[in-house]
């Protein structure tokens, strides 16, 4: 009897099975795992300003107003449109009927209180210099805010791409450091920093359903590591690691590599605010002749980073200036300028290279020391772990003679970057009177046309006069496993939104 | 006793030996390795990186050893790094050698508050991790050829300090050194003339273990971005560049590691075979 019933069951799991797979294929568990070199070191989207880690986790969980898509421009998230009011206010019309997982309303007065979370000094938000421009948010209706500012705030859209909206109720009762509850794609599964985060898709998320049903962020910093687990099928998707191990992935043939331009400038950040190179353009231009970033892009980036254009902004970014050529390489030059700049026989100078965070740093930094040699300088190398430098950088303002750094600005936009060269910033190690008016002329306006014509003399300026040495856009490496593809993009945001299934 | 005489002696430990050979052909290169013709070690050629190794029993080739992710030839960065270690880790050994044994000398002879005073110091920093120390130590003044071989020697001192002051407890009950105090001898010729010369022999033994261990420090600090800075050659350092590059060239990675093992345990069989060697109790063959 036992027996019987024992076959019959067989026998129908066996129907079942066979018609589940028959029919029921694409509603099988879809997994994906992807690497990251990073800790995740917060859940808490205002706790952190770290696209390429923290927020891009957070944004499975959390839904911004506005959306970046994979080719970099903005579309609508929980805004449907959004609109500049005059100088001085951005009104955003929110979509209807939009809740938590737990419940509570996404409305007006929900994004009013997370503006005003991010503002309270109790929070210790880390996004709150994107705020303080913020002067009140106005919920007109449930459906419609409007954030008033205190002078122009041109890119507030993209600003808001990056803020991430949190549930008010929730959020005063737990520690969302840790937890996460909101209104995206994904709730969390676990968290253990250090190690992973284990997502699962929401079954009654409002906008599209995501591709995976089971996402899983893991944390392997050393790069042959994430290789390796890329290849053992481990893992799904890895970025950030040398240029020269994708030709090997791909010709391993488990998995597929590629990279596209990067948004993150690098460039030789000379200090202008003491000797040598206080007030003296001619000597920045002597150097800024002497590296042949071309040499370096091929030998040692495979030819897949983009040269500067002679400015901070790669052509993505709105405020780019397209008459600006990248300089030239020209060693005689060079020496020439370098005589005139009084600096025949000898120039020693510091380098300091912040080490763990710009791809091949160390060596980039060795070959533009070896290249400045032929023309006379010696550069003496001063790495340093990327917190430490940081420290000197910005909170002790003790930059020494220069320092190979990267600045990228997730909004793509001129203002964000090239404030980082007024007099202002903490990190500006530079003051010039013409162009510190500009910028903040740049930044009192909402007008296109006229930011962009600010801009282009900006970018000019920069250069001709600045202490920085543009060098190049690295390159985002990726290798993804045959499954799946990855929309991939420029900017640092990871998300498993951005991957269909193949 | 003619050098072939002790070698037909030492025939037991022909271990120690082989260390002893393997650390001479290493101080050899060493030393002759700016004289050698080899290749600039911190000059690369970026159309030629990661080149395979070119040795093989035609002949060594370009690059016996390849080059590195800058084009760096790895023979002639393997023997530069050798000075580099060999230079650090030799200092710190003979200066926190000195410094331990004084102040062991003076802890064991003095006694007393001395004693205890030094002894706790020695106690705290056993207890403290050393890698964590030198981290800390570098990190705060910088990394340079100075402070390494300091921070190295910080790190040592102490095991000296323990050693001696346990030999002298002992030898200073020994009847010569009583007979010399009765003769109206001074603390300085006390302990420089007769009790020095007899706790040297420790001293030593635990130099060659502080020589392997020291190199292994070195090699971390370095590794960790902490050594003495680019593009000077260190092993360790040459370590951290290459194990990203561990799958697509082995080399990088592998040939200064095989370096650094090879000269720790030649160093180490030296060590063992010393220790025997000159320990009055252990049977002499």
């Amino acid at each position: 009897m036992r027996s019987k019933v024992f076959a019959r069951r067989f026998v129908a799991a066996l129907a079942f099975g066979v018609s589940s797979t028959a029919a029921l294929t694409p509603a099988a568990a879809r997994d994906l795992t992807i690497a990251l070199s990073s800790n995740i070191n917060t859940l808490d989207p205002d706790k952190s300003t770290t696209v390429g880690t923290d927020l891009s986790v957070a944004a499975h969980i959390y839904t911004p107003l506005v959306d970046r898509g994979p080719d970099l421009k903005l579309r609508p998230g929980l805004a449907t449109k959004w609109e500049a009011i005059g100088d001085t206010a951005w009104r955003f019309t929110l979509r209807e009927g939009v809740a938590f997982s737990n419940g509570e309303k996404l409305d007006a007065e929900a994004v009013k209180w997370n503006v005003e979370r991010v503002l309270d000094p109790k929070t210790g938000a880390r996004n709150k210099p994107w705020f303080t421009a913020i002067s009140e948010v106005k919920a007109i209706s449930p459906t419609v805010v409007e954030f008033v500012t205190k002078g122009a705030y041109p890119d507030l859209p993209d600003q808001m791409s990056m803020f991430l909206l949190m549930p008010p109720k929730w959020t005063a009762e737990n520690n969302p450091s840790i937890a996460a509850l909101g209104s995206g794609p994904y709730e969390l599964v676990r968290f253990a920093s250090g190690d992973r985060v284990v997502l699962k898709a929401r079954k009654d998320y409002w906008g599209e359903k995501p591709a995976f049903d089971n996402v899983t962020f893991r944390i392997i910093p050393e790069d042959s590591s994430r290789i390796a687990a890329l290849e053992a099928g481990d893992v799904d998707l890895i970025t950030a690691f040398p240029t020269s191990e994708i030709a090997r992935i791909k010709a391993g043939g488990k998995a597929e590599a590629g990279s596209v331009a990067g948004t993150r400038g690098m460039f030789i950040k000379l200090n202008g605010l003491k000797t040598p190179f206080k007030d003296n353009p001619k000597l920045w231009r002597a150097l800024n002749l002497g590296i042949d970033r071309k040499a370096i892009n091929d030998g040692l980036l495979d030819g897949l980073a983009q040269v500067s254009a002679c400015q901070p902004l790669s052509p993505v970014y709105f405020g780019f200036n397209p008459d600006l050529k990248p300089a030239p390489y020209d060693p005689t030059q060079a020496k020439k300028l370098l005589a005139e700049a009084g600096f025949a026989n000898e120039l020693t100078m510091d380098l300091e290279v912040p080490t763990g965070r710009y791809i091949q740093a160390s060596d980039i930094a060795q070959v533009v020391a070896s290249q400045l040699g032929e023309i006379g300088v010696t550069v003496k190398l001063r790495e340093m772990e990327f917190g430490a430098f940081m420290n000197k950088y910005i909170v002790a303002k003790n930059l020494g003679d220069s320092a190979y750094f990267g600045l990228g600005w997730p909004t793509l936009d001129a203002g964000g970057l090239l404030n980082f060269w007024e007099r202002e910033n903490p990190q500006s190690y530079w003051d010039n009177a013409s162009f510190n008016e500009g910028a903040k002329a740049a930044r009192s306006t909402n007008d296109a046309a006229k930011r962009t014509e600010l801009y282009r003399k900006l970018t000019k300026q920069l250069c001709e006069d600045s202490p920085s040495i543009f060098m190049f856009f690295t390159p985002i490496t990726y290798a993804q496993s045959k499954g799946i593809a990855w929309q991939a993009r420029g900017d640092d945001w990871v998300r498993a939104i951005d991957i269909k299934t193949r | 006793m003619s050098f072939f005489a002790f070698l037909h002696r030492q025939r037991a430990n022909w271990l120690g030996l082989l260390g002893a050979a393997l650390l001479v052909l290493l101080l050899a290169l060493a030393l002759a390795g700016p004289w050698l013709g080899l290749p600039d070690p911190t000059r690369g050629d970026l159309r030629a990186r990661m080149m395979a190794p070119t040795i093989s029993w035609a002949g060594l080739g370009v690059h016996p050893l390849g080059t590195d992710q800058l084009g760096r030839d790895i023979l002639s960065r393997i023997i530069a790094g050798s000075r580099v270690t060999l230079t650090i880790a030799g200092s710190a050994v003979i200066l926190g050698g000195i410094v331990g044994v004084l102040l062991g000398l003076v802890a064991g002879y003095f006694g007393g508050w001395y004693d205890r005073v030094l002894m706790r110091l020695v106690d705290i920093q056993l207890a403290f991790p050393l890698m964590l120390l030198a981290l800390l130590v570098v990190a705060a003044l910088g990394p340079n050829l100075q402070n390494l071989i300091a921070v190295l020697a910080l790190t040592s001192w102490v095991r000296y300090a323990r050693i001696i002051r346990a030999q002298v407890l002992t030898v200073r009950e020994r009847e010569f050194v009583q007979a010399a105090l009765a003769m109206g001898a001074g603390h300085a010729r006390l302990l420089l003339r007769h009790i020095l010369p007899n706790v040297l022999t420790p001293a030593l033994v635990v130099a060659t273990l502080e020589l392997a261990r020291t190199i292994v420090l070195e090699a971390g600090l370095s590794f960790l971005g902490l050594g003495i800075q680019p593009p000077a050659p260190s092993w360790g350092r040459m370590l951290a560049d290459g194990r990203t590059y561990i799958a697509s060239a082995w080399w990088i990675i592998t040939l200064p590691g095989l370096a650094l093992m090879l000269t720790v345990l030649s160093v180490n069989l030296l060590g063992d075979w010393l220790r025997d060697w000159l320990d009055p109790r252990a049977d002499r063959h």
